[in-house]
């Protein structure tokens, strides 16, 4: 091909135009965004969608936050430790037996609409999460029926209990109001609502939706005459709540003051990013354990030398170097901020001499198995967790078999005593802080859940916890979970990990940020915050 | 012509069939429990079985088929069951940001693609030649994630110039729906500053997601321009002394430009299969990332649902050109 | 190089001699395309690449430095270190040399790539070869399936299947198979469909060759150059779309040393530790760089009709 050429750097220049027009028309485009009016909006950018607004249906971190903020309870956890507060219920009473429970109602607390929240309502909500069955139902449907909720008078409304239950005010923070007269005007068939309510709201809470883009953002309007008040003196004109998916982009917008919080960045990004002038970083202690739990059902973890032999094999100090030191080693079955936890004595810690000599004493005394560690797919502690496995169990001859599973195919897993794993790498957040909430987790009644997946079978155990559960005595109750603490550890039906820190990392003029471990992880109070710049 | 366009409508329709049958058959043989998910982490097996009626897992398989058929073809993809949305009000949510990001990733890999290919044919053999060889041989080989991370990493982060992710700015509202398109949009409502905000952020998944789609126009063009400027015509122009670059510029590209269109509509089917990698990248809301996510959380409805709309759209697209060729070509009518 | 002029002969070497004679044009055709590959700089590269990461697949346990860092150990004390003379390309997030997992993870890859690419050419060779012979409803049947797995990108589709089987390196290569056997039937039933038509297929027919022989013999050996040029090129596409599903979560899991994985994981600690997926993302790059390199390069010296499409 022998063309004269001498036209085409035209075409070349051309192209390095155009780039260039393109480059002009877009570079600076980066800049830091308004806020609204004289009030400040919050940007929180989280990682989780709330797909589900409805709190009759769906409960996690973010779906919570969100419904925290537009709706509100009868009672209301806050602080460190926690402390359940009046909310809509001003005072209430309980029987001696802990059957029946009275609330009385703020009287002036009313819907996003003007509507009142009255006892109609409480009880039209209890009703409707219970009859759906979804969500949180699980917590009291087996002690209250929707017959049992009765209106006493406009302010006053009644549970009256199938059998006593000592921790039902535990669980009340999360059995939010709604107002029947908006869920039931968007009913289609008989959903009582569910539909429409996947992402609309009818609360009463400090905030109300002003945007909802699924997949990208949501945006919180607050209600300015809050029936409750606002406790800071500027308080936010909204929330947004960014999705933002990854730790570079959480960081960036960090930096660049484009979110005012993030959660979920990896243990080393929370350390490099509270030195970044700016920039602070809440830390603190939770409530979510990281257990390994073994299928105590099935060989071989059903010889309790091997579990005992692979518990104390387990290098703890790797929880506290993945965390670089955030993370607090489990010291019981309980959580720190659970009530009447105790620290057992002689908790498992790595002792590889006691290892050796539990495996001596097993059907095992050779090692040579293989077993399985399953773990939630994209959980990166948690992968990480089984690396340590692998590495900790080679000096007993004992392989480990990483296997991702994602959630719904883990749970499903676990659900059988047949098939589920020999190892279950398990995050719980007890829902309450009632020890219940924990020990419950151990009854018969757990197996085939999440966080029943081992399997553990003691019937004295289970004997203790249903005679605790029961009483409405503190006094009696105290030495009861006392001795389950230390009847579950000495069975080890589990590798009794950690508690992680909870940790935001936050622009430095986000201010009233107020902690309380009973939330999950990630999870954030937003009706305190403020922006004091 | 008219029997030609019919036979094929009804081959669409049959394959749109088979697809279905494909991803009905690859969803069913699941070992998770996906009512269990859906029930929520605390749920009783009670609370998993009113979740199980509800979304019909309890019936027999070719009947679930049969449901999900008629369903599909009344526009009805099921429902998620981690989220309960409606799957098809889902996908037209996002479908609009992948379209957009797959035609300006398209518009990208034209523009480039066209001239780079046309320059190699020019020089063929020689330094250009190897030097736009290696580019486009290196555009198929760069995994496009990975691409798209170092994109993130200069661009946006060490220069400052571009957005890292999102297809829009947080506080920018976005201007009353036309066409769904915020590019379209935005210009229509004569929102330039929002356009401009769109384009910034469009601009780095967009060259991530041409990257294939260049390498093979490259291709193309140049195969394509070696032939043409071979022909009679073309030699005959230059013995009358016109210029080479208006030679090659207009008589030769518009010869080649029919290879392109159709390498363009092949790629628009494979582009929007890259979407699954580049959207979770920079956090686009579109398709690929919803598939992604719904299959990282064995929410079947959305995968499925999400797989036969980029199939289907891929297969409209072929049905598009082969109307076009067998328009402009009578021979494929008899063939076809 | 004449073997025959040397006088003590060994009996293999007249063997090889009189092999030589009788297969004088072949390796003379066999010389032709060794100078004109050789001649191509960029088929060179491929070449070298792929050679270099056949080395490495074999090599791979002997020369790394901390072989045991790819099969599951933690060494928390010196978690994510930058580059150095100890750890050529850093380490990872529990410690390990990422160097090392880099140079294994060409096992896991390439094991994906054979198996994947076998797979396909294993289901989609014969079913091409029965649609392109047979012709009418059966081919019919074959190719409208063939269509409509090609109808959806291949990665969508493998997504879909992974999602369904849960994520796994067993369960990738399995969803990778199934999306890749159509492109060898498509290939193979029209190159079947136009040698079937050729004179010298005819006349084998005509001198009563069954259909056995005459695919043997005359259909397959005729397709082989396409196969092997597709084959080149698709052992690059599968090491990426294995990379991929890696990348999204549902490929190899670990403590597999996956580059995909090695990817996204990593992904999690930019800016900061850079190298994390840097390093793996060179590997895939090159990787598929050399397959395609080389294929092209294939492509040019056998199947010269299509050069430089």
């Amino acid at each position: 091909m022998t063309i004269r050429i001498c036209h085409f750097p035209r075409l070349v220049t051309a192209l390095v135009f155009a780039g260039l027009l393109v480059g002009t028309l877009v570079v600076g485009s980066a800049q830091a965004f308004e806020r609204a009016g004289e009030k400040f909006i919050l940007v929180f950018g989280g990682r989780q969608p709330v797909p589900l607004l409805d709190p009759s249906q769906k409960y996690d971190w973010s779906t919570r936050m969100m419904q925290q903020a537009m709706y509100d309870a009868l009672v209301k956890y806050e602080n460190d430790p926690p402390v359940i507060k009046p909310w809509l219920a001003e005072s209430w009473d309980v029987s001696d037996d802990a059957k029946v429970w009275t609330f009385h109602l703020a009287k002036n607390a009313k819907f996003h609409n003007g509507d009142p929240v009255n006892a109609e309502a409480v009880r039209f909500s209890f009703e409707r999460t219970l009859k759906i069955n979804k969500g949180p139902a699980w917590m009291l449907s087996d002690f209250l029926k929707p017959e049992g909720v009765k209106v006493v008078d406009e302010h006053t409304v009644r549970f009256e209990l199938s059998e006593p239950f000592a921790p039902f005010l535990s669980f009340l923070p999360w059995w939010y109001v709604m107002n029947p007269a908006q869920v039931m005007a968007h009913q289609e068939g008989d959903d009582m609502g569910q539909k429409w309510m996947t992402d609309n709201e009818a609360g009463s809470g400090p905030f109300k939706i002003k945007r909802w883009e699924q997949g990208v953002l949501y945006e919180l309007e607050a209600v300015p005459d809050y029936w409750k008040g606002w406790p800071q003196k500027k308080p936010l004109a909204g929330v947004i709540y960014k999705l933002i998916r990854e730790a570079a982009s959480q960081k960036a917008a960090l930096q660049k003051g484009e979110a005012d919080i993030v959660e979920g960045l990896s243990p080393e990004d929370f350390d490099i990013v509270a030195k970044l002038p700016g920039i602070k970083v809440e830390n603190h202690a939770g409530m979510t354990t990281f257990g390994i739990k073994f299928n105590v059902s099935q060989p071989p973890m059903d010889d309790i030398n091997l579990r005992k032999a692979v518990a104390h094999a387990f290098d703890y100090e790797a929880f506290l170097k993945i965390y670089n030191g955030n993370a607090k080693l489990q010291t019981s079955p309980f959580p720190f901020a659970t009530q009447g936890h105790i620290d057992v004595p002689n908790f498992p810690r790595r002792d590889m001499a006691k290892a050796k000599a539990y495996l001596a004493k097993s059907k095992y005394p050779n090692g040579g198995i293989e077993l399985e560690y399953v773990y939630v797919q994209g959980l990166e502690e948690e992968r990480k967790m089984g690396l340590v496995l692998i590495d900790n169990l080679k000096p007993l001859n004992i392989g480990i078999k990483m296997v991702p599973l994602t959630w719904p195919n883990m749970k499903a897993r676990g659900s059988k005593m047949e098939t589920s794993p020999n190892m279950l790498a398990i995050f719980a957040t007890p829902v309450a802080t009632d020890p219940d909430a924990v020990a419950f987790q151990y009854h018969k009644d757990s197996w085939g859940k999440y966080y029943g997946t081992h399997y553990y079978s003691n019937e004295e155990v289970w004997g203790l916890i249903e005679k605790a559960r029961k009483s409405s005595s503190w006094d009696e109750r105290a030495p009861i979970y006392a001795e389950i603490q230390k009847k579950i550890t000495d069975d080890q039906p589990e590798i009794f990990g950690m508690l992680a820190n909870r940790r935001w990392a936050m622009r430095d003029y986000v201010k009233g940020f107020k902690f309380s471990p009973v939330r999950f992880t990630g999870e954030v109070d937003l009706y305190s915050l403020e922006i004091g710049k | 012509m008219a029997l030609f366009v019919i036979k094929r409508v009804a081959l669409l329709g049959l394959m749109l069939i088979g697809l279905i049958l494909i991803m009905f058959t690859i969803s069913h043989v699941a070992p998770g429990d996906p009512a269990g998910v859906a029930a929520g982490p605390d749920a009783t097996a009670e609370m998993i079985e009113v979740i199980r009626k509800e979304y019909g897992l309890d019936k027999p398989l070719p009947m679930q088929f049969w449901i999900y058929l008629g369903d599909v073809f009344q526009g009805d993809l099921g429902r998620s069951i981690r989220t309960t949305h409606d799957v098809t009000d889902d996908l037209l949510r996002y479908f609009p940001a992948t379209f957009e990001l797959v035609g300006v990733a398209m518009l990208i890999a034209i523009f480039f693609g066209v001239p780079l290919g046309m320059l190699a044919a020019v020089f063929r053999d020689k330094g250009a030649d190897h030097a736009i060889r290696f580019v486009s041989v290196s555009s198929v080989a760069l995994p496009m994630f990975w691409l798209g991370l170092l994109l993130q990493l200069f661009v946006s982060l060490k220069l400052g110039w571009l957005p890292l992710g999102g297809q829009i700015g947080l506080m920018t509202e976005r201007p009353e729906p036309i066409t769904h398109l915020l590019l379209v949009d935005s210009l229509l409502r004569g929102q330039f500053e929002t356009f401009r905000e769109a384009f910034a952020h469009v601009i780095l998944p967009a060259i991530a997601l041409s990257a294939p789609a260049l390498a093979a126009i490259i291709r193309v063009n140049r195969a394509e321009m070696i032939e043409v400027l071979h022909q009679d015509f073309i030699v005959t122009a230059r013995a009358h002394g016109i210029s080479s670059f208006r030679i090659v510029a207009i008589y030769a590209l518009r010869n080649a430009m029919i290879p392109t269109l159709a390498m363009i509509g092949l790629r628009f089917g494979w582009m929007l299969g890259g979407t699954v990698l580049v959207e979770g990248v920079f956090d686009w809301p579109g398709v690929g990332l919803y598939a992604v996510q719904s299959a990282v959380n064995s929410d079947f409805q959305p995968v499925m649902g999400a797989t036969l709309l980029i199939g289907f759209s891929f297969m409209l697209a072929n049905f598009a050109i082969d109307i076009a060729y067998g328009w402009l070509d009578p021979r494929l009518r008899e063939a076809g | 190089m004449s073997a025959a002029s040397h006088p003590p002969v060994s009996p293999w070497r007249q063997a090889l001699a009189a092999w030589r004679l009788r297969h004088h044009s072949k390796l003379r055709t066999m010389r032709l395309y060794a100078f004109t590959f050789s001649r191509s700089l960029s088929s060179m590269i491929g070449l070298g690449l792929v050679l270099l990461f056949f080395f490495l697949v074999l090599a791979g346990p002997w020369i790394v430095p901390y072989p045991e860092d790819a099969t599951g150990s933690v060494n928390l004390d010196i978690k994510l270190q930058p580059p150095s003379a100890e750890h050529w390309f850093g380490t990872d997030e529990v410690g390990n040399d990422i160097y090392t997992r880099v140079v294994l993870g060409t096992q896991v890859s390439f094991q994906i790539g054979l198996i994947v690419v076998s797979i396909a050419m294993i289901l989609g060779i014969p079913l091409g070869i029965i649609a392109g012979l047979s012709g009418g409803w059966l081919r019919e049947v074959i190719m409208r399936v063939t269509d409509v797995f090609l109808s959806v990108p291949g990665l969508v589709l493998s997504l879909a299947i992974v999602a369904v089987l849960g994520p796994g390196i067993l369960n990738a290569i399995f969803a990778l198979a199934l999306v890749w056997w159509p492109g060898y039937v498509r290939l193979i039933e029209s190159k079947a469909l136009s040698l079937k038509s050729e004179p010298f297929v005819d006349a084998a027919r005509a001198v009563g060759a069954g259909m056995p022989r005459i695919i043997f013999f005359h259909i397959l050996p005729n397709c082989v150059s396409p196969i092997v040029v597709k084959g080149s090129m698709d052992m690059g596409l599968a090491i990426l779309a294995a990379a991929s599903l890696g990348f999204i979560g549902l490929g190899a899991q670990p403590p597999h040393p996956e580059w995909g994985a090695m990817i996204s994981i990593g992904r999690n600690y930019l800016p900061d530790f850079w190298w994390y997926s840097t390093f793996p993302g060179i590997a895939i790059y090159l990787t598929v760089l050399g397959f395609n390199l080389l294929g092209d390069g294939l492509r040019d010296i056998l199947d010269p009709k299509t050069r430089s499409r």
